[in-house]
């Protein structure tokens, strides 16, 4: 009994803030017409690319390699891709050779391993603990096309790298940018 | 050919599963972006009578974020597996379908404050005597952080990084003019029986002069009419386009030879408007698997 009430609570619930969405929502939900005992509702997808954690070397010392393992958190870099669930994507990263300093003048190595990214298609899943299905070891540099999860509407991505700095590598700061594209394979 | 399939999917009357979906992207648009840009709608619409779309771009976080808009061309393509990748082409591009070179958009630079939104338009200024049908481009939205701070050594013999992390979303940017013609055809199907799944590759190709935008679903079934499993997935098929679709063999008491049901239609898009989709031919047969 009390969970029907409770299924019922929820179920005006949904259909009070899905009403409010079609009405206050106007850049998600785009067009609203009513059919004979019917509510129609067309709904224009949303995207949204997100970097939730940097890709993290912490100090790094003259020719000593220094990896960031995509599987801990602290290190990973993360990106969150945020739509349609089950809405398949395809997933372009541009990752960088090196890494300059701040007068351009020295730089610095970085690679990333053929395994080196891994694809969880959960909300809840971290670095170090990935959810249900994801797809481990990928290329970055050749990501699949991957569907968003269509439980969390989210896909995300852990990426690992290694950087070799020489033996004489100039103390300094180096910055270089990883570029991830998505893009619905489906329209 | 074999059209015994019924899917009992809607273009204009969506109802509860409208709603939910509704309630999905809202719920997506308050809760789960802590730290990105959002990007709406997924695709726009240009004709030769309405020269001028928009789309939103909004910064949810707390964080200012620098954006950028600029257009490139890429259509879906397929490998031999049927594995589709969106190849951007930024320079030097010269496809006859290219629109990159006649639509402008207005801003194409922002920083984004923190929970604003800004609208990105976008004008055609096609040259005379464009041939009838649709010509392409994406709209690149790049996201970065507004404000990026170097770490500093904690020794001054040390060295210290920073990754850049950016984010490109590729918006497909449509214009269509004159008479519209969305036409598929499938060319072949291979169906392959692997382990415990079957594996289904169909190569099609685009005979109209829009791009094909709808639904490939395929059921698999066994030699009693018994539905064994199905999937489905869109289809975005502007010249020619190969789909693999992976269904599992799973249950009891399966009869061979099993058959794969396959359906392709414009319809039964949630997530384009209908006015923007360009109807077009239905395609049902079934295959047996090998």
């Amino acid at each position: 009994m009390q969970r029907n009430s409770r299924m019922k609570s929820l179920t005006g619930l949904i259909v009070a803030t899905a009403l409010l969405a079609v009405i206050v929502g106007p850049s998600t939900a785009s067009a609203q017409d009513v059919a004979v005992g019917q509510a129609t509702a067309t709904v224009l997808a949303v995207l949204a690319v997100t970097a939730t954690h940097d890709l993290v070397f912490g100090d790094v010392l003259q020719g000593v390699p220094k990896t960031a393992d995509k599987t801990l958190v602290a290190d990973a870099g993360v990106f969150q891709v945020s739509g349609a669930g089950g809405k398949e994507v395809t997933l372009y990263m541009q990752l960088p050779d090196y890494l300059w300093n701040s007068t351009n003048e020295d730089r610095l190595v970085i690679a990333f391993s053929s395994t080196g990214a891994d694809i969880d298609t959960t909300a809840a899943g971290t670095p170090a603990a990935h959810g249900a299905g994801a797809i481990v070891d990928q290329d970055p540099h050749n990501l699949p096309d991957t569907n968003i999860g269509a439980t969390d509407n989210i896909l995300q991505i852990y990426l690992g790298g290694t950087v070799y700095p020489t033996v004489d590598q100039r103390a300094d700061a180096y910055t270089a940018d990883i570029i991830l594209t998505v893009a619905y394979t489906g329209s | 050919m074999d059209s015994k399939i019924e899917y009992p999917r809607q273009t204009k009357t969506i109802g509860w599963r409208g709603i939910l979906f509704a309630l999905s992207v809202f719920l997506l648009s308050i809760s789960d972006l802590s730290a990105g840009v959002l990007v709406a709608p997924t695709s726009v619409i240009l004709t030769e009578t309405k020269r001028t779309g928009r789309l939103t771009v909004q910064n949810p976080t707390d964080k200012p974020k620098e954006v950028t808009i600029h257009f490139s061309f890429g259509v879906p393509l397929s490998d031999s597996l049927g594995d589709v990748k969106i190849s951007l082409q930024d320079s030097a591009i010269t496809d006859p379908r290219s629109a990159v070179d006649w639509i402008k958009a207005f801003p194409r630079k922002m920083v984004l404050a923190p929970n604003s939104s800004q609208v990105v338009r976008f004008v055609a200024r096609p040259p005379r005597d464009l041939p009838d049908g649709e010509y392409w481009a994406r709209v690149v939205i790049r996201s970065q952080e507004g404000e990026t701070s170097i770490p500093a050594a904690s020794d001054q013999e040390k060295i210290t990084t920073r990754l850049n992390m950016i984010m490109q979303t590729a918006i497909a940017l449509k214009y269509r003019t004159g008479n519209l013609i969305s036409k598929l055809e499938v060319v072949s199907t291979e169906t392959k029986l692997v382990d415990s799944a079957v594996s289904i590759l169909i190569d099609m190709v685009n005979r109209g002069n829009v791009s094909y935008i709808g639904l490939l679903q395929c059921r698999l079934v066994d030699a009693k009419g018994k539905i064994i499993s199905k999937g489905q997935v869109d289809l975005a098929v502007y010249r020619d386009l190969k789909r693999r679709i992976v269904l599992p063999v799973a249950g009891e008491n399966l009869q061979k030879p099993y058959k794969v049901e396959v359906a392709i239609a414009t319809e039964g898009r949630t997530d384009i408007a209908a006015e923007d989709l360009i109807a077009g031919n239905s395609i049902e047969y079934s295959a047996l698997v090998e």
